[in-house]
């Protein structure tokens, strides 16, 4: 792993405009994702954390929605001044995405094989044959059985968890440098996201892909994600390596999301919850936007937002808190 | 496990038949539940546990009669000096009279509630219908329940819309609770919600079960919820149960392969005990038509010739505690 980062956000701001107002979906994200890496982004509905995702591929519906500030920058250039043409030259070939619903993502009229050949044609020029063939090499490597018959199937003759595999065939047809994981298991049983998480885990070992996963399950995260970024009302509130925030979240919202977890191993004490729940994006509170529910806000987080510090040098977690020393006897 | 239980199901089985062409002949049946028996003591949790399409809902929903069972019986015992009935041979209006002890709370608080009837509206049919409570008496039962399950009383007023999913869950827990019944089926009622607004939910359903002296039948497929609410659990597997035990005798000494390689599929959140899973290959068999040896032979990374002849007996591992599988 080098120290330049393949994927780098600042202060990305995506807004929605409406006649009730302005929601503030994404207001100043910053995380970036090292190249062979995974970065977990969680969060819980409303975060911002998918819009981040959909900023990234330039996917955002406008209007209603417009990226308002901030940059994003892939392999040193911004994707915000890239024209439409050179966005479609990206998107499915150097930064591919899978989503949590993958009946709705495959079109149902064409097969399995027709949605993977598009892409290749499209983004390799290969010839009707040699992207056949490439369809078929491509099932095979997602674990898919019988290959050479399911290539030539539609999408509701398989399981979800076929399903969702076929879409990371789609995904790592031209071998992506990142892979935009958008609750990819969510939908699925536990033992089929076990088998999920593991297939994108070797194929990032095989390639040396970076992932973008991006789920509300801290345990998911656990299990395949070095870096962490917890994001709460459309800002990013901590970003720490895996096992530093695993082992000691910093912020308040990190805290009490750990703590309301049902533990598997330990004793079964009463869940410890967070009061109220996430405001709507057209109505964030002022300053910090956790100070409503947050256990030690102060009067200095009712008006200032904090901004991401880091609490020691030497690693690169950052935090905003304004006040890490309460947030530590919690 | 009591000797009289509030609940005690046996024998279990509802087929939904298929039918094909212009005469709508009956070509085969969907064996969404096929033979499960288990007990339900009072004032006790069980989860009923397993995978998509394993048929947990269809149980559920099956003893409140909300499908007609295709055969079986269930034993309705609500005090342990009266006599039991079973829910399955009473007629429907005696169902009707009986609902007011067994409720249920769905999944998707959205697609449970009727989105041009108020709260009030929602939680008081009940207690209208029931002949309960009326006027004055009515709105204040409403405005109890409402504030009873962490909602302010003023909201009464208001339509579905206008809640958050952690509320209208709440909403559909008031509902559930304003007839003051003894057993609520829980289907999937927190697997909806974000992780913070779970705890909350979670919590709220053990302060009632201590209040009201409830019994749930909690259907999930979280393992990680399911071991922190449960006091005794079922496994079920393609429409059988194939282990139940205590949450303790499952979470610490699961004996069916199934059950195991289901347990080492839960991610754990700490990244330094990266889980090591059992690999489950292929998917579960058809409903329509299951093997006829154990269903789980085919992905079970233990089986031998005979699992795939005969479907395994339930065995008794230790007290309260049985597995069906050959290789015990």
């Amino acid at each position: 792993m080098t120290d330049e980062p393949l994927l780098e956000i600042t202060d990305l701001a995506t807004y929605f405009y409406s006649d009730e107002g302005t929601a503030k979906a994404v207001d100043g994200v910053s995380y970036k994702i090292l190249p062979g890496e995974t970065l977990g982004v969680v969060g819980e509905s409303g975060s911002g954390k998918s819009v981040t995702a959909l900023s990234i591929m330039q996917l955002i519906p406008q209007p209603p929605g417009k990226i308002v500030g901030g940059d994003i920058r892939f392999k040193g250039e911004s994707l915000l001044t890239k024209s439409p043409e050179e966005m479609r030259k990206i998107r499915g070939n150097e930064i591919a995405m899978i989503f949590q619903e993958p009946m709705t993502a495959l079109n149902p009229v064409y097969t399995v094989g027709d949605q993977i050949i598009e892409t290749v044609r499209l983004h390799r020029g290969l010839d009707k044959a040699a992207a056949h063939a490439h369809a078929i090499r491509m099932l095979e490597k997602v674990g898919i059985p019988s290959p050479t018959t399911r290539v030539d199937e539609y999408p509701h003759q398989l399981s979800g968890g076929m399903r969702q595999r076929v879409m990371i065939a789609i995904a790592m047809s031209c071998d992506p440098s990142l892979l935009i994981a958008d609750e990819p298991t969510t939908a699925l049983d536990v033992t089929i996201q076990a088998q999920i998480l593991d297939l994108i885990r070797d194929l990032q070992n095989e390639t040396g892909m970076s992932v973008l996963l991006i789920t509300h399950d801290l345990a998911v995260v656990a299990e395949v994600a070095h870096h962490v970024a917890v994001m709460y009302a459309g800002c990013v509130v901590e970003y720490a390596s895996a096992e530093e925030l695993y082992e000691k979240p910093l912020h308040p919202y990190s805290i009490g999301l750990f703590k309301s977890l049902p533990d598997l191993a330990g004793p079964n004490e009463r869940l410890v919850t967070i009061p109220g729940m996430v405001p709507p994006a057209t109505r964030f509170p002022s300053g910090c936007r956790f100070h409503p529910r947050c256990p030690i806000a102060t009067d200095l987080c009712k008006t200032e937002q904090p901004k991401l510090v880091a609490p020691d040098s030497a690693s690169g977690r950052v935090v905003a808190c304004h006040h890490l020393d309460e947030a530590s006897k919690l | 496990m009591s000797p009289n239980p509030l609940l005690e199901v046996t024998g279990l089985k509802k087929y939904f038949p298929i039918h094909k062409g212009i005469l709508s002949r009956h070509v085969g049946d969907v064996k969404a539940v096929d033979g499960v028996n288990f007990t339900l003591g009072q004032e006790e949790t069980l989860s009923l546990v397993g995978e998509s399409g394993c048929g947990k809902t269809t149980c559920g929903r099956t003893l409140l009669r909300l499908y007609e069972p295709t055969a079986g019986s269930a034993l309705w015992r609500p005090a342990p000096e009266e006599p039991a009935v079973d829910l399955f041979s009473i007629s429907e209006s005696e169902m009707r009279g009986l609902r007011r002890d067994l409720q249920i709370i769905f999944q998707d608080p959205y697609g449970s509630l009727n989105p041009r009837v108020t709260v009030s509206g929602a939680i008081g049919e009940a207690l209208r219908v029931h002949g309960v409570a009326s006027g004055s008496e009515l709105d204040d039962r409403v405005e109890a329940l409402l504030e009873r399950v962490g909602l302010r009383a003023e909201v009464s007023n208001r339509y579905p819309h206008e809640f958050s999913g952690g509320q209208r869950q709440r909403i559909g827990i008031a509902r559930a609770l304003a007839l003051n019944p003894k057993l609520i089926v829980c289907d999937e009622a927190v697997s909806a919600l974000d992780v913070s607004i779970q705890a909350q939910v979670i919590n709220l359903l053990k302060d009632l079960q201590e209040e009201y002296s409830l019994s749930y039948l909690f259907i999930a497929h979280d393992l990680s919820v399911v071991k922190y609410i449960s006091d005794r659990v079922a496994v079920m597997y393609l429409g059988r149960i194939v282990e139940i035990g205590t949450t303790e005798q499952i979470f610490t000494s699961a004996a069916h392969p199934y059950t195991k390689a289901l347990l080492s599929a839960i991610p754990i959140p700490d990244p330094k005990r990266r889980s090591k899973h059992i690999p489950l290959t292929g998917d579960v068999p058809s409903p329509i038509n299951p093997p006829k040896g154990c269903h789980f032979a085919a992905r079970c990374p233990v089986a031998e010739a005979r699992c795939r002849d005969s479907y395994p007996e339930m065995r008794q591992l230790e007290s309260g505690h049985t597995a069906a599988c050959h290789l015990l």
